[in-house]
């Protein structure tokens, strides 16, 4: 690319909205001649607002916005030498496709003569030159979309804007525009702002691609850079697909994963500093196990036409299984007090035992007694247990002044663990009792069977929380009846996304190969 | 939807009863001889003949196209700029503004025009507070001025919600598109927020015109026994003079003048939109 000037210059913007949001937290870009730019995010990263503060439609709460070196904050749209294609184009529908696209130059009050050529010239180039007397609203999505672009581009504007403009049109169709707009904007070599949230049309089109994010600028490159070199966890992720490992560096050009270590090309890192090793699943290949450098098993493989999907775990997650005791306890009624008495059977660590009260029982039995007529609480006056520091199961009875009276079983229990040393893993759950209706009523199961359980799972390295991935259990949560369960709960293992031309059985053992320098190492970050 | 085509059948027979077989005898009417005896019908155009003849008749009909026509342009002015400030507020206050708007169409038009008759009156309020400034008594119900303040007070509702309603329905993004194009504020509602209207302004014509030309009560209550429209002199031929078939040949001219009337109003509503089809 040839030296150019900067052309528009974001100078901190910040921007928020009455009701407090903010969307854009000091956003700080410059965007050259005859550049394209693609602002790239998912929605709501702020990317369209950012766009229509430099149309004008919007004011920044904070921030300059430079334009040839000129502050253009106040600069009202119409005086913007700067045009915009909508994202539902919003052509005028009382208009031909002639007027629409002549609308600029009418409004500048330009001769008719050079109107007409002008018209036509970009008629030309979006390759509708047929379609100067149709009615816009005949016109297809794809037409339309040209229609905007001409009637943004026919006032030779030094910067054109282009809001999703892509976003309403079908696969093929868009593909064809996107190869179109680039051929437009050198053909007519001014700067384009693309705003998208599609990182494939960003990665096709662009000179430059500014990632966003939370109202904040993630990484700014050529889709090059940005591919092969994404700077955190949040770019890789959104950009193509990718596997990410946590790793270790050992020093320049030395990363460790999996228990491994492995050449890389990555250097001023720290010895011993974590990071996450990023490889695209196009730069993994799989070969026979012995011959790989990373062993695992192909868990899935989708055929995708070109090229297959497989996912190879190299190492599997950490398990537990749990019993999970299911009771359906009804409330005794004491007919002659006219009162009833309710309590589940619990259970209790071991350790826990010492610390055992009356109020204690009651809250873990959940034991209430009500009148039967007013329902109001009755308070529940003895509570008889015997429970002992040791694993076995014992009675506990709850009674009223009144004498009504419920006995419900006590369970203490070891502490139920399971290490998975090779991984430097520990899970950890506990056996438990529930009621019918707790496991009936529950809204998330998974959730709830994690919180019951107690289940949680941390590595043994550093202490931190891994997330439990599976919970799988074998009833019908709709028609449970009691009885006793296994609950089972996993965390995840290492997954590769692997992009290959082999084709592979589900279940094989096979090895992965890739190339020190499709290894990307970033800098660990806590925002994603 | 063919297999609902006979649930429209009760329609169909309630329309014929009530709308088709009145209109059929109207027409009826209007080329008979008043007093012949049901089953030999005399024709004629002498009810028109009259009509058309009578410089009285001509000098009504001319006054009442000319106050039709003048409270819709009234409502028009009037009308659009508070169907536009509506359309700019936010859906609250936008809500709270259409209804205050519909609110007085709950109330009886006859009611509301009485209400009118007490205000405008020699000695009723306005002249009252007038007479407080020394000014007056002036003299306002029973002129031309009376009875359009009443058809505008009555029918500018309906211009307002048919513009309001195509103003609200218009696309924001198309000022915007404007306005990046270069279109001064003023320059955009020229050239997009007015053509895009147009179709409201239209209906809402429809909708005062009609009512506008042909009413009788208002001109009767505010205007006084010497302010006569069309409406009145269709009346006072069913209601006083008896002869039906004279009131029924007006009520046809009347019937034809407002057909023309819309069927020019809707070739101005399609212009527009249809330029450039070639």
């Amino acid at each position: 690319m040839p030296e150019q000037k900067k052309l528009i210059q974001f100078k901190n913007i910040v921007k928020s909205f009455e009701d407090g949001q903010v969307v854009l937290k000091g956003v700080s870009l410059d965007i050259y001649e005859n550049e394209f730019v693609t602002l790239l995010g998912p929605s709501g990263c702020g990317k369209t607002t950012l766009l229509r503060i430099l149309g004008g439609f919007l004011q920044p709460t904070e921030g300059k916005v430079l334009f040839d070196g000129e502050d253009i904050v106040n600069v009202p749209p119409y005086k913007r030498e700067i045009n915009t294609v909508f994202q539902k184009y919003a052509l005028f529908p009382h208009m031909n496709v002639y007027d629409n696209i002549a609308f600029g130059l009418t409004i500048k009050k330009e001769p008719k003569d050079v109107i007409a050529q002008k018209v036509m010239r970009m008629l030309r180039l979006v390759s509708l030159e047929d379609y100067a007397d149709r009615n816009v609203t005949e016109l297809s999505g794809g037409q339309q979309q040209r229609i905007a672009i001409a009637r943004a581009l026919v006032n030779e504007p030094s910067v054109l804007l282009l809001d999703e403009p892509l976003g309403a049109l079908d696969l093929k169709l868009r593909k064809e525009m996107q190869q179109e707009l680039k051929y437009i904007q050198q053909e007519v070599g001014i700067t384009f702002i693309f705003v998208t949230h599609d990182q494939e049309e960003a990665l096709t089109m662009s000179d430059k691609i500014v990632v966003m994010n939370a109202g904040e600028i993630q990484q700014i490159g050529t889709p090059t850079e940005i591919y092969r070199y994404p700077v955190n966890e949040f770019v890789a992720n959104f950009i193509g697909e990718t596997n990410i490992i946590d790793g270790v560096m050992q020093g320049d050009d030395l990363v460790v994963f999996e228990d491994k270590k492995f050449p890389c090309r990555a250097r001023g890192f720290n010895k011993n500093e974590k990071v996450d090793v990023v490889i695209r699943p196009e730069h993994l290949d799989i070969v026979p196990r012995s011959e790989g450098m990373l062993k695992g098993v192909v868990k899935s493989q989708l055929f995708k036409g070109m090229h297959y999907d497989t996912v190879v775990e190299t190492r599997v997650g950490t398990t537990i299984t749990v019993k999970m005791q299911v009771s359906q306890d009804r409330p005794v009624l004491n007919a002659d007090a006219g009162e009833k008495i309710s309590a589940s059977a619990f259970l209790i660590d071991v350790e826990d035992v010492g610390e055992l009260d009356d109020a204690k029982v009651v809250a873990l039995a959940s034991a209430e007694a009500w009148d039967v007529e007013t329902e109001e609480p009755i308070s529940i006056k003895n509570v008889e247990y015997d429970i002992k520091p040791e694993v076995g199961s014992y009675s506990v009875t709850f009674t009223t002044a009144a004498g009504t009276s419920i006995t419900v079983k006590a369970a203490v229990m070891a502490e139920n663990r399971v290490e998975s040393k090779v991984y430097q893993e520990e899970i950890y759950a506990m056996n438990f009792f529930k009621k019918v209706e707790d496991i009936q009523e529950s809204i998330a199961l998974d959730t709830d069977l994690e919180t019951w359980a107690s289940a949680s799972a941390w590595s043994l390295e550093d202490g931190e929380q891994v997330e439990i991935t599976d919970v799988k259990y074998d009833f019908d949560p709709e028609t449970i009846e009691p009885g006793v369960y296994d609950v089972t709960f996993s965390t995840e293992g290492y997954e590769y996304k692997v992009s290959t031309t082999r084709a592979c059985e589900e279940g094989a053992e096979v090895g992965l190969i890739f190339r020190p320098e499709d290894i990307h190492v970033m800098k660990k970050e806590g925002q994603w | 939807m063919k297999q609902f085509r006979s649930m429209t059948y009760p329609y169909v027979a309630w329309i014929s009863v009530m709308i088709v077989l009145p209109m059929l005898l109207i027409v009826l009417y209007a080329f008979t001889v008043s007093g012949n005896e049901v089953l030999t019908f005399q024709f004629t155009f002498d009810n028109f003949k009259r009509f058309v003849t009578d410089t009285v008749f001509m000098e009504v009909l001319g006054r009442s196209l000319y106050i039709a026509v003048l409270t819709t342009l009234i409502c028009i002015a009037l009308g659009y700029p508070i169907a536009y400030a509506i359309a700019q507020m936010n859906s609250r206050s936008n809500t709270i503004m259409i209804l205050l708007i519909t609110m007085p169409t709950w109330v009886n038009m006859l009611v509301r025009t009485y209400a009118w008759m007490g205000i405008l009156q020699d000695e009723g309020i306005l002249n009252t507070i007038l007479g407080f400034f020394g000014i007056g008594p002036v003299s306002m119900i029973h002129t031309s001025f009376a009875v359009i303040l009443g058809m505008v007070y009555n029918f500018i509702p309906f211009m307002i919600l048919q513009i309001h309603t195509s103003l609200a329905k218009m696309d924001k993004s198309l000022l915007e598109a404007a306005n990046d194009l270069g279109a001064t504020p003023v320059q955009a509602f020229l050239r997009v927020t007015l053509p895009l209207s147009l179709p409201g302004v239209i209906s809402g014509i429809t909708l005062v015109f009609l009512p506008a030309v042909s009413s009788f009560f208002i001109p009767k209550l505010l205007g006084g026994g010497q302010f006569v429209l069309v409406g009145n002199i269709i009346e006072s031929q069913f209601l006083t003079s008896g002869d039906w078939n004279f009131g029924s040949a007006i009520s046809l001219i009347m019937a034809i003048i407002i057909m023309l009337s819309m069927w020019l109003t809707r070739k101005v509503d399609v212009q527009p939109a249809s330029r450039g089809k070639e």
